[in-house]
């Protein structure tokens, strides 16, 4: 499903974000990836959603070598891979079924489609009943879990989660890694960027570790470690 | 067409969305507008003035009294050949005493003097109008020239200085003049530029999250420029509105300012209504387009 080789990336031509990384994860698989701050955990989000390029090494997700996608293509690539980010990034001025159906809107879907997706994939996220309320309205929780609705409309095979839980209390967080877990029972592959140490022993799956840009460790039914 | 359709829709929602942003942004175009547009208003007052005040001045060829009217209208004839000259008018001793006559109605010492007189002691002219009143001093050298007899009079010493200082302020109004507008244009556009700048700035949010959701470069940019369309065509036609009952109050103070001579600043805006308020439309919503193109960019960029 997703194939770096030998990545590496520098911001500066001193410090390595990204060295010598070497991953692959299969279809279907939810996997963890951790470590602390500066480890180079959302550089490699960035580069798998075509917003930083590697300095060195191949990319591949699915079929698609995106080591050199060009901007015109970048659009297509993200309708393929669902992104959720700490801060959620809804839109203030849009309802949260605006922001979800904004979504389809822009790639240029037919309004049939998207009153026929919109209510499914709120309804899966548990949002039907505060689908005209605005960002504003809600919790942290349910920001997130529009954002999470927003990130399936596509049908992505890949879901990126990036810090998800970061603004979020205890039960909001769990409550947002069940809905991940189900969502990856569906048959999409999550990837869950985080350094929460209670959430990834709890998932009890893959675990990937990273410190100084390098991949450290890779356990298949992994412990956070540092 | 679904795109469009959809295109149209943001544009207008954001608009509707951040009204107070939307009218601030409007506000800013209108001051700009007005601003150019009474500048426009002054220089077009003081050039009609200046040209006025020309056109006042006549260049006359005074005859001797006993020439036969036959022989005025051939030197008439032989003095409108020159290319110098618009037209010219011919007044016989009756006329030039008609004339005087309505110019001192109200002078009762004057028409006694002229009754006492028992006679026209007035010249029949020639009233001649240079075709370019800058280069009214070549004519006058021409007529300076002409070798007949039954020329009486023709001094015309005080119109050629009267004419150069005209000639030179009517010049120096034009140059500083399209100095001070073209210093306010600038202005003007660079306010318009930075507050559309601005007015994106607050979306940079919306643009990035269009980005990482897979929208096309078309789809994040045309929205901008829809709004920037939307803004340039309401200003314009607010400025209109604004302007045509603002010199339609402003024409009579001209008209009593300006007594006996023809400034209708009106009229010049009617005459030129597509080169002014078109003209205005085009480098608004180019200027507009631009600054929202530079600014969508570098929001875009994730």
């Amino acid at each position: 499903m997703i194939t770096i080789k030998n990545g590496s990336k520098a911001y500066s031509n001193r410090v390595k974000i990204l060295n010598d990384v070497n991953l692959d994860i299969d279809p279907g698989e939810f996997v963890s990836i951790v470590g602390q701050s500066g480890a180079g955990k959302t550089t490699l989000v960035k580069v798998l959603i075509g917003e930083e390029r590697l300095d060195s090494g191949q990319v591949i997700v699915g079929d698609w070598d995106i080591t050199k996608i060009s901007k015109r293509e970048v659009p297509y690539l993200r309708r393929q891979i669902g992104v959720i980010f700490q801060d959620f990034k809804l839109l203030p001025k849009k309802t949260l079924a605006e922001n979800v159906a904004f979504a389809l809107e822009v790639c240029g879907s037919s309004a049939a489609k998207i009153n026929k997706i919109v209510p499914s994939v709120m309804k899966i996220v548990g949002l039907e009943d505060k689908k005209n309320r605005y960002p504003n309205e809600v919790s942290g929780g349910e920001k997130q879990r529009a954002a999470i609705a927003r990130a399936l409309v596509h049908q992505p095979k890949i879901l990126l989660a990036d810090e998800p839980t970061g603004n979020l209390d205890a039960i909001n967080a769990n409550e947002i890694i069940d809905l991940l877990l189900r969502i990856n029972k569906f048959g999409t592959t999550v990837i869950l960027v985080t350094h929460n140490k209670e959430i990834v022993n709890y998932l009890s799956r893959r675990v990937v570790t990273m410190d100084h840009g390098k991949i450290i460790s890779d356990h298949e039914k992994g412990k956070y470690l540092l | 067409m679904l795109s469009l359709y959809r295109i149209i829709k943001f544009s207008l929602q954001d608009i509707g969305r951040n009204i107070w942003l939307s009218v601030a942004t409007l506000i800013i175009l209108l001051l700009a507008l007005f601003s150019v547009n009474t500048l426009m208003t002054v220089r077009v007052i003081s050039d009609n003035a200046a040209k006025a005040v020309q056109e006042k001045i006549d260049i006359s060829l005074y005859i001797k009294p006993e020439t036969p009217e036959s022989e005025i209208l051939a030197l008439k004839a032989e003095i409108s050949k020159s290319e110098r000259v618009k037209s010219i008018v011919y007044i016989s001793k009756e006329e030039a005493l008609n004339d005087f006559r309505e110019k001192y109605k109200n002078n009762q010492a004057v028409l006694a003097a002229l009754k006492e007189l028992g006679r026209n002691p007035l010249s029949p002219s020639l009233t001649i109008i240079p075709q370019d009143f800058s280069q009214a001093n070549l004519l006058i050298n021409e007529l300076r020239v002409i070798d007949s007899k039954m020329i009486e009079s023709r001094d015309f010493s005080d119109n050629a200085v009267v004419l150069n200082k005209i000639n030179n302020i009517s010049k120096r109004i034009n140059e500083i003049g399209f100095f001070i507008i073209l210093i306010f244009v600038l202005t003007s556009l660079l306010v318009v530029y930075n507050t559309v700048r601005v007015a994106i700035y607050t979306h940079r949010q919306e643009i990035e999250i269009m980005r990482l959701v897979g929208a096309s470069n078309f789809f994040i940019y045309m929205p901008y420029i829809f709004s920037a369309f939307v803004y340039t065509l309401l200003s314009i036609l607010i400025i209109i509105g604004i302007f045509y009952p603002f010199l339609t109050l402003l024409q009579p103070y001209l008209e009593v300012f300006f007594m006996g001579y023809n400034v209708n600043i009106l009229s010049y805006f009617i005459d030129n209504f597509w080169l002014v308020f078109g003209g205005q439309f085009l480098v608004i919503l180019a200027i507009n387009a631009f600054a929202s193109l530079f600014a969508v960019r570098r929001y875009a960029k994730v």
